[in-house]
């Protein structure tokens, strides 16, 4: 057992999955973060909270490999992604990490069964072979029945957990939830929630970026707080589920 | 909300697209210019001649007329028969030798006529450029085609029989009815050996028309009276046949170049307004007034169009008058003014504006109809339903799925798609013609041979002040006997008159071993001039001197005449020059008039070696080794169809840069969600590049057929050029396929960047942005 800063503690022979150093961002003047340190560990679910502006999204975006550090260093599953090309990180986020969004970010010219796929395609699996594990996914998160449907007419809900399916398409090591029940209805959102939990519970690593208090206390199992770029507090939660 | 409101509006728009206002100013400029230019070159082609032609009062034909078989009071009376409007004459002629240089000209033939001042005559009123109008025995005034020599006012020509002419004057006419004037009392001393009629007919639009007027009016004479009838027909086609070359060029190149202009201009602008739904939305929401808004986005995009058209109009006009420089070289002009047309900046400063407020007006008349809450909804609402079923189909095809992504993306947005393959279709139709064009002049100019040549240039034609060592004989002699000489070939150049035509022509002889062999010589219909008494020409002196192959002409030089007859029709040729042979020569003169040798030498003979043994035998000639060469209109033509091509090539890429930019703005979230799941940006950029390579390809398999039709419709119609069908047939398997490659070659061409941008876009900022 570890002692983080709070005196909270935690197992210490899981794999480290996520391992941020030092890491600073900055925006012109302005600073996203601020000499960030994280570390995140297999099967662990961690929920970041803070007030708007605070740089929970742009950590998120570092941990995706989506936006790069001013300094400092992130590794994920090992890798150090300041050592990586744009290739490079396309290749990590597809092999590594899987994305959900406030706003589901769907295609909206494929149908549910085929924005699932797609993940799985672009790695070079088969059409065929790609659909059989999207229908999967689509049936255990309960929307198989609208795998033909085009995102512009499923339901809020519907449409998260369709992109939930293709963000575990790659089977990856990293779930990152960008506010995943901010655009949903209460009903809608607790499905979600309900959902993440179960991910997390076979194992499956969270980063969930929220405003929610609700959605960290009942998905996460320690909560980190920014603010004004820095990670401000850590303590572990008590799951509700 | 006032007028500033929108203007402010507007000027936000431009200024938020800038790519967009630079790609509609692009397209605009380059459309205008091809447009201005090619409308210059058409309109310069017949308008100048008719203008002058009437001032003048021109004559419809000018008649030659024996003396011995038609008397004066006889043709006088010819001016009164039913059809004839009004005529001129008769007058006296005669054909005068001069045998030296004389004001700026080469020796030779002077048609003179006897004419009192034509200033007020009914027919052919020949305007004085400089001096004045001949007034007394022993005074000329001489016909010039272009600017007046005012410092040989005063100068004398003196004929090879002594008689001495004061030039008081220079004239021109559009009639072209003779080379020099004097009066009717000097010309009753010379001895005339024709009579000249300058007719007006009131049917004369057709060659028809005025063979029967003229059969009408001579209607009575006797037979064979008429020793030459020249039509104003002919001189009209005379007068643009440098420009004939290009005609059928500009005109296909500037059709093309209106039709892109308004695809593209037409795509551009509605995709500006289609891609500004959201922004029309919210400005309606702030209380902007249906026609404002429609007011807001016809000022956006007419802002860069004002600009391009302003920039075109210059451009066009500035670079339309070297091109009618070079398309009117060599042509009389008379009185006729070759510039481009005044009204042709008006016609695009006005014209292509309109154009481009009619496409925009398209779009933004939607804009107009939507409500406030449908246009922001339009701006970013899912799109749904469009072209759904191939994107599902290609989803499961075995090609990679960046691939398959690229090619179901067009189908969201048909129409935008059908004007871009539109614009990459006329693309590959200018591409393929210029092809065709540059293959069918390639195959035309083949030299006989692959052996070198070395032309030696006498010393008079290549004007070097050293007297000649050896006759014309032994310079032949010495050329056969150097080592490496395979065959020699002599050409000789006089100018020789035409009985009943003013015009002096350029008669090349060929002699030596093989005139046939010669590289300029290439006869594509009847058999070359080798027999005694034979001619051959080009389509342009045919053209130009109505005449055809078997046709007989007379040739005077130095007072002797012989009549010769047409046999061949050469690939080409100056308009006012013919071949024939050293026998035929000799029937009019005994002087060879050598101007030059062209030597073939036998393969691996050092031709420097050759080169120097020449000018060691005889300093005063020039050799040179001759590379293969193509002609003056060949290359023009060709710089013409590669800047039309490089144009169109470059506004249809515009047009692919254009859609791009709309698509990856309008597709920036699934960009950023496809980059956030994995895909690399080698994958975007093929995925892009994918999405208008294959409107590429269908453009090709359109494009091809068009434009080898296009291109047999041009050469058909050069009319200074006598192509073959072989010639005309250059498409060959290798060919077709590489042309099939120019489609996608523009699509490539024009998708790189978007495709590169779309490869960088930041997907953070994308993803959290919506």
């Amino acid at each position: 057992m570890s002692n983080d800063h709070d005196g909270t503690t935690r197992p210490d022979d899981a794999q480290v999955v996520v391992e941020l150093s030092g890491v600073h961002k900055e925006f012109g003047d302005a600073k996203a973060l601020d000499g960030v340190d994280l570390r995140i560990r297999a099967g662990e679910a961690v929920a970041v909270m803070g007030p708007s502006g605070c740089g929970k999204s742009t950590l998120l975006n570092m941990v995706a490999g989506l936006d790069r550090p001013t300094s400092g260093t992130v590794r994920v599953q090992g890798q150090d992604l300041g050592q990586l090309n744009e290739s490079g990180l396309a290749l990590f986020r597809r092999r590594h990490v899987g994305m959900i969004f406030q706003f589901f970010n769907l295609i909206d010219d494929l149908p549910a069964l085929d924005n699932v796929a797609l993940a799985a395609q672009l790695t070079g699996t088969s059409a065929k072979q790609a659909r059989r594990r999207a229908l999967e996914l689509l049936d255990e998160l309960g929307v198989a029945h609208r795998k033909d449907v085009y995102p512009a007419t499923l339901s809020g809900g519907e449409r998260q957990r369709v992109a939930v399916a293709r963000a575990l398409m790659n089977r990856p090591a990293l779930l990152l939830a960008d506010e995943p029940t901010g655009a949903l209805d209460s009903r809608s959102g607790e499905q979600v929630m309900d959902l993440l939990i179960d991910l997390n519970q076979i194992g499956q690593t969270l980063l969930i970026v929220t405003h929610d208090p609700n959605l960290a206390t009942r998905c996460a199992s320690r909560l980190v707080e920014v603010a004004d770029g820095r990670v401000a507090r850590e303590r572990m939660l008590e799951t509700q589920s | 909300m006032n007028g500033g409101a929108v203007w402010r509006a507007s000027r936000g728009a431009v200024k938020r697209r800038r790519v967009q206002t630079i790609v509609i100013g692009l397209v605009v400029f380059c459309s205008t210019a091809t447009v201005l230019l090619a409308l210059a070159v058409i309109s310069a082609a017949r308008a100048p001649f008719d203008t002058a032609f009437e001032a003048e009062h021109g004559a419809h034909v000018t008649a030659g007329f024996d003396p011995a078989r038609a008397s004066a009071e006889q043709l006088a009376a010819t001016a009164h028969r039913p059809g004839v409007e009004a005529a001129a004459g008769p007058f006296d002629q005669t054909v005068v030798t001069i045998p030296t240089d004389w004001i700026g000209h080469a020796p030779g033939p002077l048609t003179l006529t006897g004419r009192p001042d034509p200033a007020a005559a009914p027919v052919d009123r020949v305007t004085v450029l400089a001096g004045r109008w001949a007034t007394a025995p022993g005074e000329v005034v001489v016909a010039t085609p272009g600017g007046a020599a005012e410092r040989f006012l005063g100068s004398s020509i003196i004929t090879n029989t002594g008689l001495k002419l004061t030039v008081v004057g220079f004239a021109t006419d559009m009639s072209q009815s003779s080379g020099g004037w004097v009066t009717p009392e000097q010309m009753a001393a010379l001895h005339p050996t024709a009579r000249q009629m300058l007719y007006r007919f009131t049917d004369a639009d057709t060659e028809q028309q005025l063979t029967a007027s003229l059969g009408a009016a001579t209607e009575g004479l006797p037979q064979d009276a008429v020793a030459s009838a020249q039509s104003y027909l002919v001189l009209k086609q005379a007068f643009s046949a440098g420009a004939d070359a290009y005609l059928p060029l500009m005109t296909v190149f500037g059709v093309l170049g209106l039709i892109v202009a308004a695809l593209i201009v037409g795509n551009v602008v509605s995709g500006a307004v289609v891609s500004g739904y959201r922004h029309i939305g919210v400005l309606k929401s702030i209380g902007f007034t249906p026609r404002q808004v429609v007011t807001v986005y016809l000022t956006m995009v007419s802002v860069p169009a004002v600009v391009g058209t302003v920039l075109g109009t210059a451009a066009g006009w500035v670079a339309a008058y070297p091109i009618l420089e070079t398309a009117f070289t060599g042509i009389s002009t008379g009185t006729a003014v070759i510039e481009p047309a005044g009204w042709l900046p008006v016609a695009t400063l006005l014209g292509v504006p309109l154009l481009v407020a009619l496409a925009a007006l398209v779009p933004a008349s939607r804009a107009h109809r939507f409500s406030a809450a449908q246009a922001i909804s339009a701006g970013s609402a899912p799109r749904t339903g469009r072209g759904l079923k191939v994107q599902r189909w290609l989803s499961g095809t075995r090609l990679p799925r960046a691939v398959s992504l690229g090619l179901g993306q067009p189908f969201a947005r048909p129409a935008r798609t059908a004007l871009t393959m539109a614009a990459i279709t006329l693309g590959v139709v200018t591409v393929t013609v210029t092809t065709g064009v540059t293959g069918t002049l390639a195959k035309s100019f083949v030299p006989p041979d692959r052996n070198t040549h070395i032309d030696v240039l006498t010393a008079k034609f290549a004007e070097k002040k050293i007297e000649p060592r050896l006759t014309p004989e032994q310079t032949e002699a010495m050329l056969h006997a150097t080592p490496g000489a395979e065959r020699v070939s002599v050409r000789g150049l006089v100018r020789v008159g035409l009985v009943g035509q003013p015009q002096l022509v350029f008669a090349n002889f060929y002699g030596g071993d093989d005139m046939v062999d010669h590289q300029r010589l290439r006869v594509v219909e009847g058999r070359p001039a080798t027999g005694l008494g034979e001619i051959e020409a080009g389509p342009a002196f045919l053209d130009q001197h109505g005449v055809k192959l078997g046709d007989r002409l007379t040739l005077v030089l130095d007072g002797r005449q012989t009549t010769v007859t047409i046999v061949g029709k050469e690939l080409q040729g100056n308009a006012n020059a013919i071949s024939s042979n050293a026998a035929t020569r000799a029937l009019l003169t005994p002087d060879p008039h050598v101007v030059e040798y062209d030597v073939r030498l036998a393969q691996g003979t050092d031709a420097a070696a050759y080169q120097k043994a020449i000018t060691d035998a005889d300093p005063s000639l020039t050799p040179s080794i001759v590379a293969p060469s193509t002609e003056g209109s060949v290359v023009a033509i060709q710089s013409f169809s590669t800047t039309f091509t490089v144009l169109l090539s470059v506004v249809a890429a515009l047009g692919v840069f254009n859609t791009l930019l709309l698509t990856i703005r309008e597709r920036r979230r699934d960009l950023g969600m496809l980059k956030a799941i994995g895909m690399t940006p080698r994958q975007v950029v093929a995925m892009t590049i994918t999405s208008v390579a294959w409107q590429g390809v269908l453009s090709g398999i359109i494009g091809i057929p068009l434009g080898i039709l296009t291109h047999r419709l041009i050469i058909e119609h050069v009319r200074i050029i006598a192509f073959t069908e072989g010639m005309i047939d250059v498409w060959g398997a290798p060919l077709l396929a590489a042309l099939a490659l120019a489609g996608v070659a523009i699509a490539v061409l024009g998708a790189l960047v978007p495709a590169r941008s779309a490869a960088r876009l930041p997907i953070a900022e994308v993803l959290h942005n919506e």
